[in-house]
């Protein structure tokens, strides 16, 4: 059956369903970015871009480094995993289904074919 | 058997030797369906419900992996027998689920029946906030973020 641990990936749900921290993390793919670099990439406020950067971190998809006063960005794309296997899973759920309905159907008529 | 799933869609597409009014049966009658829908060791359904017809509820009950139960209702949305059949689906198995559409478009040619099989919403079954953006994502994250995983 198609299962999510709950918890953790709503919080990769969520992270992901703003464009504008798609946008940071589709940024971050290229390489690492500081706070200020990623900012000036957007007409959102700075505030504004901390506050989705926070965001990130606490759904593990962003990890900081302090580099002297500038704080440094990098991707992690794990939990972005859990997303796909997700949708994978549903995949396997209906192939297995459509393929009982299929054994099903042709099993009983040949069985008709066979009385009649 | 072929799988596509473009964003948050998930089509796939089988061809099975019978009828399509046949087919019809065997998804909206409940001691049909009991005898098919499933998975050896994966998942089982024991039991279901299923008032046919526009705006009536359907439900299905069984056992997952490791004999946990799950449950899937939802309403008939769209009912053109032997052609189509449209669902919502709500599963026991998310929190705060919203319904996502099961759509079946059934086509018979020669005693052949072709099953179209479409599930779309899917994103909204884990996640409150409805978003425009959710087909782009999905696909985003399919092209761009698995080979780095």
């Amino acid at each position: 059956m198609v299962t999510i641990g709950r918890k953790k990936n709503n919080t990769t749900f969520r992270a992901i369903a703003d464009p504008t921290r798609r946008e940071i993390l589709n940024l971050l793919r290229g390489g690492a970015h500081t706070v200020g670099d990623i900012a000036v990439n957007f007409r959102t406020s700075r505030p504004a871009i901390s506050k989705h950067l926070r965001l990130l971190r606490s759904a593990g998809l962003v990890v900081t480094r302090k580099d002297g006063t500038a704080r440094v960005c990098r991707l992690n794309a794990k939990p972005l995993r859990a997303v796909s296997t997700w949708l994978r899973e549903y995949e396997a759920f209906w192939g297995e289904s459509l393929h009982g309905l299929k054994d099903y159907i042709e099993k009983t008529e040949r069985h008709r074919e066979e009385n009649s | 058997m072929n799988p596509t799933s473009v964003s948050d869609i998930i089509v796939q597409e089988i061809t099975i030797k019978g009828s399509a009014d046949r087919v019809f049966e065997a998804l909206t009658n409940p001691d049909q369906r009991v005898k098919w829908w499933g998975a050896e060791g994966r998942f089982q359904t024991t039991h279901m419900e299923s008032d046919l017809r526009h705006g009536g509820k359907w439900m299905m009950q069984g056992n997952g992996m490791g004999g946990k139960p799950f449950q899937v209702s939802g309403e008939y949305r769209q009912i053109e027998r032997p052609r189509l059949l449209v669902f919502t689906w709500l599963p026991s198995w998310q929190e705060n689920a919203l319904e996502s559409v099961v759509r079946f478009e059934l086509e018979e040619k020669n005693g052949i029946t072709t099953v179209r099989l479409t599930h779309s919403g899917l994103t909204s079954e884990t996640s409150r906030i409805s978003h425009k953006g959710w087909p782009q994502i999905l696909s985003w994250l399919r092209s761009y973020i698995e080979p780095l995983v």
